[in-house]
């Protein structure tokens, strides 16, 4: 018997020809969510509500840059399929121990960091930011980490990492890879999927690459206030618009007038685990079809080049390799220029 | 002598003869769509591709099955939410009239239910069994871990929705739970025998207290359907016409609950899109699709190609991306 891979079939309609779909190239992550964070607003100046454009993305992680972009526009979205960026606990974690950097007398972040602490329960938490707060009241930042001895180990710990980092020698990105080299054993305690979440904090590290100063990355995380989402999607009938930020398993049956397509690159769409799986990577390439075939009137696909990974030591470059050599009359090559 | 056969008569059907239908099915379809419409007995596959109208060549059906004289009750449409077969019916019933409310609709596990409230004491459970959602079946899966004492301070032991998650899996896929750790957990391959034990306690548990989570709805009916022949015959004569929408997403147990109902008559139309298949890593496989026609010998296929969505620019990449893929 054949072992059947495929039922052929070729899909047409009445509909007019149309605009010719984009492949867009953008030189690195952050510029390819500006493209789609003004190619939005240029929509919606075209009279395309919010509610007809969706972002979808293989995997939940890949729109975090984005998030933060959309937020600094003032572009409401809900997400679907993962949670948002700054919802999820471990980045959470992360944004604490930054906001302890910045502000060591941030009460709730080191309620939270101290928390995670083995041996440290609420009323220790407690007593040590007590501590904090009385006895260190007229000291200047940069003498604030000194002389934390009295604690146990795993306490002293923590304030020499904090110690260590605290000078502005060290770019946010340097920072927070420390921080997550310190978090990492922590994060393996207390979550069973912590190797998903790694990527998740892979991410946070190269976002912070952008930034120069700590206290601007964390303005940019905060101005999306973390709750909102989750009211709003319980809010029935709300009236304000939104864009739809998705995963693609998420958006299949839906549709959309206008569709992107982010980080379709080659290592993260199809992601690099999977090329070696013949069944994996015929998975993805329907995930890629399912993709496109949510889009009713625009279709953008965006790849960013020049993302460095991880786990193989390479750098990814390429388109997907679904897309990869198709005729620029289906698919028409863009790239990004800034003025 | 010349013999001339009597027909053996097909379940008082056409007794409504198609010209005098209220509805006009071929004008309202395209060639495609009527096709799959009016296709009523034997094993039918529609291939249905991204926004070919496959809801809507559905609920045609339903009604045409309806006006054909079937009665509504014999019509079985299985869908993977209760809302996706409600709004189907829905749609068939203002699209013909309210008999098409009285057709059987659900998911694969609300009709287990359904079934297995009746007959659950063949295979050894009482009727008012409880039914586990997952957050229950997660709190027993802690209770055996804790009364395992796996959860002390300096051990590193999965939680209970891992715990959770690897059986269920394990259970539907039909995969051991070796080859499941290996893949998405490798850190706790060495527990695996503790794993095991808690799973082999949690089906000693779920047995005494006469519980079923999720998974069990199915293994238990298609246990009372294999083993059962008389409910099996039953229930195959009672649902004559069986449709499953979104077969690419269905599970080994689903294609084999479909065999089972079907056996007497093997009317049967699933609908889906083997390219859209994109659920194996929930357990779906995009084999019950694709083998089919093997499963159900002289299967008609008919595809759904004509888009209602998209411009052809559109479809054209998508296509293209098809094109491509493994023959």
């Amino acid at each position: 018997m054949n072992t059947r891979h495929k039922y052929t079939k070729v899909l047409y309609t009445n509909k007019a020809e149309g605009n010719l779909p984009q492949l867009v190239i953008a030189e690195n992550e952050n510029l390819q969510s500006k493209f789609v964070v003004q190619k939005v607003l240029e929509l919606r100046e075209q009279g395309i509500p919010l509610e007809e454009i969706a972002v979808l993305f293989r995997s939940s992680f890949l729109s975090f840059d984005l998030e933060i972009e959309l937020a600094k526009a003032n572009i409401s979205f809900r997400k679907y399929g993962g949670f948002k960026f700054i919802e999820t606990a471990h980045v959470k974690d992360m944004i604490a121990y930054l906001r302890v950097l910045e502000n060591p007398r941030d009460v709730v972040a080191w309620n939270r960091i101290l928390l995670l602490i083995d041996g440290v329960g609420p009323r220790s938490a407690e007593k040590i930011i007590e501590d904090i707060l009385h006895r260190r009241a007229d000291t200047s930042i940069s003498d604030f980490w000194k002389d934390f001895n009295r604690y146990p180990h795993s306490v002293t710990e923590l304030f020499e990492l904090l110690k260590s980092i605290s000078t502005d020698k060290f770019p946010p990105a340097e920072k927070a890879s420390r921080i997550i080299t310190y978090y990492h054993p922590m994060m393996k305690k207390k979550f069973d999927d912590h190797t998903k979440r790694k990527k998740d904090l892979e991410m946070f590290e190269q976002i912070a690459e952008r930034y120069k100063d700590v206290s601007a990355f964390l303005t940019d995380l905060a101005l999306e206030p973390p709750n909102e989402s989750i009211a709003d999607v319980e809010a029935p009938g709300s009236d304000d618009e939104h864009l739809t930020l998705s995963t693609i398993h998420s958006a299949k049956g839906l549709e959309w007038h206008s569709v992107f397509l982010i980080y379709a690159l080659d290592g993260r769409f199809p992601s690099l685990h999977s090329v070696n799986d013949m069944d994996e990577l015929e998975e993805e390439r329907r995930l890629m079809y399912v993709a496109c075939t949510r889009a009713k009137e625009n279709l953008f696909i965006t790849y960013p080049i020049n993302i460095y990974d991880r786990e193989s030591g390479t750098i990814l470059t390429k388109p997907s390799r679904f897309l990869e050599g198709l005729d620029d009359k289906l698919l028409e090559p863009w790239v990004i220029d800034e003025e | 002598m010349k013999k001339y056969t009597i027909k053996k008569p097909v379940d008082a059907l056409h007794v409504v003869h198609p010209q005098r239908f209220q509805i006009d099915y071929k004008n309202e379809l395209n060639k495609a769509q009527y096709d799959a419409v009016a296709s009523v007995n034997g094993p039918h596959l529609v291939i249905a591709g991204a926004g070919t109208g496959k809801t809507r060549t559905i609920v045609y059906r339903v009604a045409y099955l309806v006006e054909l004289g079937v009665k509504p009750e014999h019509i079985l449409l299985l869908t993977f939410t209760r809302k996706a077969s409600q709004e189907m019916l829905r749609r068939a019933s203002i699209l013909l009239d309210y008999r098409c409310e009285k057709v059987s609709g659900g998911t694969f596990h609300s009709f287990a239910n359904l079934v297995l409230r009746k007959y659950c004491n063949l295979i050894g459970y009482e009727r008012n069994f409880t039914i586990l959602d997952q957050g229950d079946a997660e709190d027993v899966m802690n209770l055996i871990r804790t009364r395992l004492k796996l959860d002390t301070r300096d051990r590193r032991f999965p939680r209970k929705e891992t715990l959770y998650d690897l059986y269920s899996r394990s259970v539907n896929t039909v995969t051991s739970l070796s080859d499941l750790l290996n893949v998405d957990y490798p850190h706790y391959l060495e527990d695996l025998q503790d794993i095991q034990k808690v799973h082999s306690l949690y089906e000693e548990y779920k047995k005494s207290h006469h519980l079923m989570d999720y998974d069990d709805l199915l293994l238990n009916l298609i246990k009372l359907l294999q083993q059962h022949e008389p409910v099996r015959a039953e229930l195959s004569s009672r649902y004559k016409y069986i449709m499953v929408d979104e077969y690419q997403d269905t599970n080994k147990l689903q294609s084999e609950m479909v065999n089972l109902l079907t056996y007497k008559h093997k009317n049967i139309m699933v609908v889906g899109d083997d390219s859209q298949a994109i659920y194996a890593f929930r357990g779906a496989t995009i084999r019950n699709i694709l083998e089919f026609p093997d499963q159900f010998k002289d299967c008609n296929i008919i595809k759904l190609e004509e888009n209602y969505r998209s411009t052809q620019s559109i479809l054209n990449v998508a296509n293209e991306i098809l094109k491509r893929a493994l023959d």
